[in-house]
Protein backbone atom coordinates (compact mmCIF):
# COMPACT_ATOMS: atom_id res chain seq x y z
CA UNK A 1 0.00 0.00 0.00
CA UNK A 2 1.35 3.41 -0.57
CA UNK A 3 2.35 5.51 2.16
CA UNK A 4 -0.23 8.07 1.68
CA UNK A 5 -3.34 5.50 1.49
CA UNK A 6 -1.52 3.99 4.51
CA UNK A 7 -2.19 6.63 6.44
CA UNK A 8 -5.39 7.48 5.53
CA UNK A 9 -6.45 3.92 6.34
CA UNK A 10 -4.42 4.83 9.79
CA UNK A 11 -6.64 8.00 10.27
CA UNK A 12 -10.38 6.36 9.24
CA UNK A 13 -9.56 3.45 11.27
CA UNK A 14 -10.73 5.12 14.25
CA UNK A 15 -13.47 7.23 13.46
CA UNK A 16 -15.27 4.20 10.60
CA UNK A 17 -17.74 3.53 13.20
CA UNK A 18 -18.71 6.95 13.86
CA UNK A 19 -19.10 6.97 9.75
CA UNK A 20 -21.29 4.35 9.83
CA UNK A 21 -23.29 5.21 12.91
CA UNK A 22 -23.76 8.83 10.94
CA UNK A 23 -24.98 7.51 7.50
CA UNK A 24 -27.23 5.01 9.12
CA UNK A 25 -28.88 7.45 11.14
CA UNK A 26 -29.86 9.21 8.05
CA UNK A 27 -31.97 6.50 6.95
CA UNK A 28 -31.74 2.41 7.79
CA UNK A 29 -29.10 0.58 5.39
CA UNK A 30 -27.97 -2.16 4.56
CA UNK A 31 -24.30 -3.00 4.45
CA UNK A 32 -23.58 -2.51 0.56
CA UNK A 33 -26.00 0.71 1.02
CA UNK A 34 -24.08 2.08 3.74
CA UNK A 35 -20.57 1.32 1.32
CA UNK A 36 -22.03 3.53 -1.51
CA UNK A 37 -22.93 6.25 1.08
CA UNK A 38 -19.67 6.70 2.25
CA UNK A 39 -18.48 6.14 -1.31
CA UNK A 40 -20.52 9.42 -2.43
CA UNK A 41 -18.69 11.19 0.27
CA UNK A 42 -15.44 10.15 -1.04
CA UNK A 43 -14.75 7.63 1.50
CA UNK A 44 -13.86 4.86 -1.22
CA UNK A 45 -10.97 4.26 1.12
CA UNK A 46 -13.12 2.11 3.05
CA UNK A 47 -12.76 -0.47 0.79
CA UNK A 48 -9.08 -1.04 2.60
CA UNK A 49 -10.96 -2.85 5.10
CA UNK A 50 -14.53 -4.16 5.48
CA UNK A 51 -17.47 -2.64 7.01
CA UNK A 52 -19.05 -6.31 7.91
CA UNK A 53 -17.18 -6.69 10.77
CA UNK A 54 -17.18 -3.37 12.19
CA UNK A 55 -21.02 -3.51 11.76
CA UNK A 56 -20.94 -7.22 13.69
CA UNK A 57 -19.29 -5.35 16.53
CA UNK A 58 -21.23 -2.24 16.47
CA UNK A 59 -24.55 -4.84 16.93
CA UNK A 60 -22.46 -6.65 19.72
CA UNK A 61 -22.19 -3.54 21.74
CA UNK A 62 -26.02 -2.93 21.25
CA UNK A 63 -24.93 0.04 19.36
CA UNK A 64 -27.08 -0.66 16.12
CA UNK A 65 -30.57 -2.53 15.97
CA UNK A 66 -31.33 -4.40 13.28
CA UNK A 67 -33.87 -5.94 11.40
CA UNK A 68 -34.87 -7.65 8.02
CA UNK A 69 -37.24 -6.38 5.05
CA UNK A 70 -37.65 -6.83 1.29
CA UNK A 71 -35.02 -4.49 -0.94
CA UNK A 72 -37.18 -2.68 -3.65
CA UNK A 73 -38.31 -6.51 -5.17
CA UNK A 74 -34.72 -8.25 -4.23
CA UNK A 75 -34.64 -10.53 -1.45
CA UNK A 76 -34.96 -9.45 2.21
CA UNK A 77 -31.69 -7.68 3.87
CA UNK A 78 -30.33 -6.52 6.97
CA UNK A 79 -31.32 -3.33 7.78
CA UNK A 80 -29.29 -1.35 10.19
CA UNK A 81 -30.09 1.71 12.44
CA UNK A 82 -28.38 3.09 15.74
CA UNK A 83 -30.00 2.56 18.95
CA UNK A 84 -30.35 5.27 21.41
CA UNK A 85 -27.01 3.79 23.07
CA UNK A 86 -25.60 4.11 19.45
CA UNK A 87 -26.67 8.08 18.64
CA UNK A 88 -25.25 8.89 22.39
CA UNK A 89 -22.14 6.89 21.00
CA UNK A 90 -21.90 9.05 17.90
CA UNK A 91 -22.47 12.46 19.47
CA UNK A 92 -19.92 11.68 21.67
CA UNK A 93 -17.56 10.32 18.75
CA UNK A 94 -18.56 13.00 16.59
CA UNK A 95 -17.34 15.99 20.01
CA UNK A 96 -14.05 13.63 20.39
CA UNK A 97 -13.14 13.87 16.41
CA UNK A 98 -14.11 17.28 16.45
CA UNK A 99 -11.85 18.52 19.01
CA UNK A 100 -9.21 15.91 18.34
CA UNK A 101 -9.58 17.53 14.38
CA UNK A 102 -9.04 20.98 15.49
CA UNK A 103 -5.94 20.17 18.07
CA UNK A 104 -4.50 18.47 14.84
CA UNK A 105 -5.38 21.18 12.72
CA UNK A 106 -3.50 24.26 15.22
CA UNK A 107 -0.54 22.06 14.76
CA UNK A 108 -0.72 21.48 11.39
CA UNK A 109 -1.93 24.87 10.12
CA UNK A 110 0.94 26.70 9.85
CA UNK A 111 3.30 24.43 8.02
CA UNK A 112 3.60 25.66 3.78
CA UNK A 113 3.73 22.95 1.96
CA UNK A 114 6.10 23.19 -1.07
CA UNK A 115 6.75 20.71 -3.79
CA UNK A 116 10.24 20.61 -5.37
CA UNK A 117 9.96 21.11 -9.15
CA UNK B 1 -18.29 -14.36 -6.38
CA UNK B 2 -19.87 -17.15 -4.80
CA UNK B 3 -17.08 -19.19 -4.58
CA UNK B 4 -16.02 -16.12 -2.19
CA UNK B 5 -18.97 -16.96 -0.26
CA UNK B 6 -18.72 -20.46 -0.04
CA UNK B 7 -15.46 -20.61 0.92
CA UNK B 8 -16.91 -18.22 4.01
CA UNK B 9 -19.89 -21.12 4.83
CA UNK B 10 -16.84 -23.67 5.03
CA UNK B 11 -14.85 -21.45 7.48
CA UNK B 12 -18.30 -20.99 9.48
CA UNK B 13 -18.73 -24.33 9.66
CA UNK B 14 -15.40 -25.05 10.56
CA UNK B 15 -15.30 -22.64 13.64
CA UNK B 16 -18.93 -24.23 14.57
CA UNK B 17 -20.79 -20.85 13.92
CA UNK B 18 -24.34 -22.16 14.16
CA UNK B 19 -25.98 -22.50 11.06
CA UNK B 20 -29.04 -20.29 10.92
CA UNK B 21 -26.44 -16.97 11.57
CA UNK B 22 -23.90 -18.98 9.36
CA UNK B 23 -26.77 -19.03 6.54
CA UNK B 24 -27.77 -14.74 7.21
CA UNK B 25 -24.21 -13.94 7.05
CA UNK B 26 -23.50 -15.93 3.90
CA UNK B 27 -27.00 -14.37 2.49
CA UNK B 28 -26.16 -10.98 3.32
CA UNK B 29 -22.47 -11.08 1.52
CA UNK B 30 -24.36 -13.01 -0.99
CA UNK B 31 -27.01 -10.02 -2.05
CA UNK B 32 -24.13 -7.28 -1.62
CA UNK B 33 -21.60 -9.11 -4.10
CA UNK B 34 -24.85 -9.67 -6.57
CA UNK B 35 -25.62 -5.90 -6.25
CA UNK B 36 -22.05 -4.20 -6.03
CA UNK B 37 -21.43 -6.84 -8.88
CA UNK B 38 -24.50 -5.57 -11.10
CA UNK B 39 -23.47 -1.55 -10.34
CA UNK B 40 -20.09 -2.48 -12.07
CA UNK B 41 -18.29 -2.21 -8.18
CA UNK B 42 -15.58 -4.50 -7.68
CA UNK B 43 -15.77 -7.30 -5.35
CA UNK B 44 -12.08 -5.93 -3.97
CA UNK B 45 -13.81 -1.92 -3.51
CA UNK B 46 -16.76 -3.44 -1.22
CA UNK B 47 -14.74 -5.93 0.94
CA UNK B 48 -10.53 -4.86 -0.04
CA UNK B 49 -8.05 -6.58 0.69
CA UNK B 50 -10.29 -9.43 2.54
CA UNK B 51 -11.22 -10.63 -0.74
CA UNK B 52 -7.86 -12.51 -1.04
CA UNK B 53 -8.18 -14.10 2.69
CA UNK B 54 -12.10 -15.38 2.67
CA UNK B 55 -11.25 -17.84 6.10
CA UNK B 56 -9.75 -14.72 8.03
CA UNK B 57 -12.81 -12.66 6.61
CA UNK B 58 -15.08 -15.49 7.50
CA UNK B 59 -13.54 -15.70 11.61
CA UNK B 60 -13.34 -11.71 12.08
CA UNK B 61 -16.66 -11.10 11.06
CA UNK B 62 -17.86 -13.88 13.30
CA UNK B 63 -15.46 -13.34 15.96
CA UNK B 64 -16.42 -9.28 16.14
CA UNK B 65 -19.98 -10.41 16.24
CA UNK B 66 -19.35 -12.49 19.47
CA UNK B 67 -20.05 -16.05 17.99
CA UNK B 68 -16.77 -17.11 18.38
CA UNK B 69 -14.27 -16.27 20.40
CA UNK B 70 -11.59 -14.23 19.08
CA UNK B 71 -8.93 -16.57 17.93
CA UNK B 72 -5.64 -13.59 17.34
CA UNK B 73 -5.17 -12.50 21.02
CA UNK B 74 -4.83 -15.72 22.13
CA UNK B 75 -2.09 -16.57 19.71
CA UNK B 76 -0.08 -13.23 20.78
CA UNK B 77 -0.03 -14.12 24.24
CA UNK B 78 0.60 -18.10 23.76
CA UNK B 79 2.72 -19.04 20.71
CA UNK B 80 5.40 -16.20 21.37
CA UNK B 81 6.37 -17.80 25.05
CA UNK B 82 6.29 -21.11 23.18
CA UNK B 83 8.43 -20.23 20.45
CA UNK B 84 10.82 -18.17 22.46
CA UNK B 85 11.22 -21.45 24.50
CA UNK B 86 11.79 -23.06 21.55
CA UNK B 87 14.37 -21.15 19.96
CA UNK B 88 16.04 -20.27 23.21
CA UNK B 89 16.62 -24.33 24.13
CA UNK B 90 18.15 -24.55 20.45
CA UNK B 91 20.54 -21.67 20.66
CA UNK B 92 21.75 -22.93 23.93
CA UNK B 93 22.28 -26.26 22.35
CA UNK B 94 23.97 -25.10 19.11
CA UNK B 95 26.29 -23.22 21.60
CA UNK B 96 27.03 -25.95 24.29
CA UNK B 97 27.91 -28.53 21.39
CA UNK B 98 29.97 -25.69 19.63
CA UNK B 99 31.77 -25.38 22.73
CA UNK B 100 32.52 -29.00 23.81
CA UNK B 101 33.09 -29.22 19.69
CA UNK B 102 36.21 -26.72 20.33
CA UNK B 103 37.33 -27.47 23.74
CA UNK B 104 36.89 -30.58 24.86
CA UNK B 105 38.85 -33.34 25.11
CA UNK B 106 38.62 -36.03 23.56
CA UNK B 107 37.52 -34.52 20.15
CA UNK B 108 37.51 -35.34 16.61
CA UNK B 109 40.69 -34.00 14.62
CA UNK B 110 42.58 -34.90 11.63
CA UNK B 111 46.16 -36.40 11.55
CA UNK B 112 48.54 -36.47 8.97
CA UNK B 113 50.40 -40.34 9.37
CA UNK B 114 53.41 -41.33 7.20
CA UNK B 115 52.99 -45.19 5.99
CA UNK B 116 54.95 -47.50 3.80
CA UNK B 117 53.22 -47.93 0.06
CA UNK B 118 54.87 -51.10 -0.76
CA UNK B 119 56.04 -53.21 1.99
CA UNK B 120 57.59 -55.48 -0.28
CA UNK B 121 59.74 -53.30 -1.69
CA UNK B 122 63.61 -53.93 -1.88
CA UNK B 123 65.30 -52.83 0.79
CA UNK B 124 66.42 -49.65 0.78
CA UNK B 125 63.69 -48.30 -0.76
CA UNK B 126 60.76 -47.84 0.77
CA UNK B 127 58.30 -45.53 -1.02
CA UNK B 128 55.79 -43.46 1.46
CA UNK B 129 52.43 -42.08 1.19
CA UNK B 130 51.00 -39.72 3.25
CA UNK B 131 47.40 -39.75 4.81
CA UNK B 132 45.02 -38.27 6.14
CA UNK B 133 43.14 -39.72 8.71
CA UNK B 134 40.38 -38.39 10.86
CA UNK B 135 40.42 -39.45 14.26
CA UNK B 136 37.44 -39.09 16.12
CA UNK B 137 36.65 -40.09 20.06
CA UNK B 138 33.34 -41.56 21.17
CA UNK B 139 31.91 -38.84 22.43
CA UNK B 140 32.35 -36.42 19.26
CA UNK B 141 29.90 -37.69 17.03
CA UNK B 142 27.19 -37.39 19.69
CA UNK B 143 28.70 -34.07 19.51
CA UNK B 144 28.05 -33.82 16.12
CA UNK B 145 24.71 -34.82 15.95
CA UNK B 146 23.60 -32.45 19.24
CA UNK B 147 24.76 -29.21 17.00
CA UNK B 148 23.48 -30.29 13.72
CA UNK B 149 20.38 -31.63 14.69
CA UNK B 150 20.14 -27.92 17.16
CA UNK B 151 20.88 -25.77 13.99
CA UNK B 152 17.84 -27.72 12.24
CA UNK B 153 16.07 -26.74 15.20
CA UNK B 154 17.34 -22.99 15.17
CA UNK B 155 16.46 -23.06 11.04
CA UNK B 156 12.60 -24.67 11.77
CA UNK B 157 12.06 -22.01 14.87
CA UNK B 158 12.82 -18.99 12.04
CA UNK B 159 10.56 -20.48 9.77
CA UNK B 160 7.72 -20.18 12.70
CA UNK B 161 8.86 -16.85 13.54
CA UNK B 162 8.61 -15.67 10.22
CA UNK B 163 5.08 -17.56 9.46
CA UNK B 164 3.54 -16.42 12.62
CA UNK B 165 4.66 -13.09 11.59
CA UNK B 166 2.92 -13.37 8.41
CA UNK B 167 -0.30 -14.75 9.81
CA UNK B 168 -0.07 -12.11 12.80
CA UNK B 169 -3.10 -9.77 13.48
CA UNK B 170 -3.77 -7.28 10.36
CA UNK B 171 -2.79 -3.68 10.96
CA UNK B 172 -5.51 -2.37 8.57
CA UNK B 173 -8.95 -1.43 8.62
CA UNK B 174 -11.38 -4.84 10.37
CA UNK B 175 -10.49 -7.47 7.31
Amino acid sequence: MAPGAQRRTELLRGVLDLCLLAVMQEGPAYGYEMTKRLRDRGLAIVGEGSIYPLLGRLERGGLVETYRSASNGGPPRKYYRPSSAGRLALALGVSEWRAARDAVDAVLAPVKIEVAS
Amino acid sequence: MSDFVEQCRREWKRLQVPDPLAEEMAADLASDLREAEAEGVSAEELLGRSVFDPKTFAASWAAERGIIPAAPERRTRRRPLVLVAFTAVSALVVFVSALALATGQPQASIVATTRSHRPSAPAGFVPTTRHLVAQASLAAPVEWILLVLAILALGFAAWLWTSWNRSGPTRGLPA
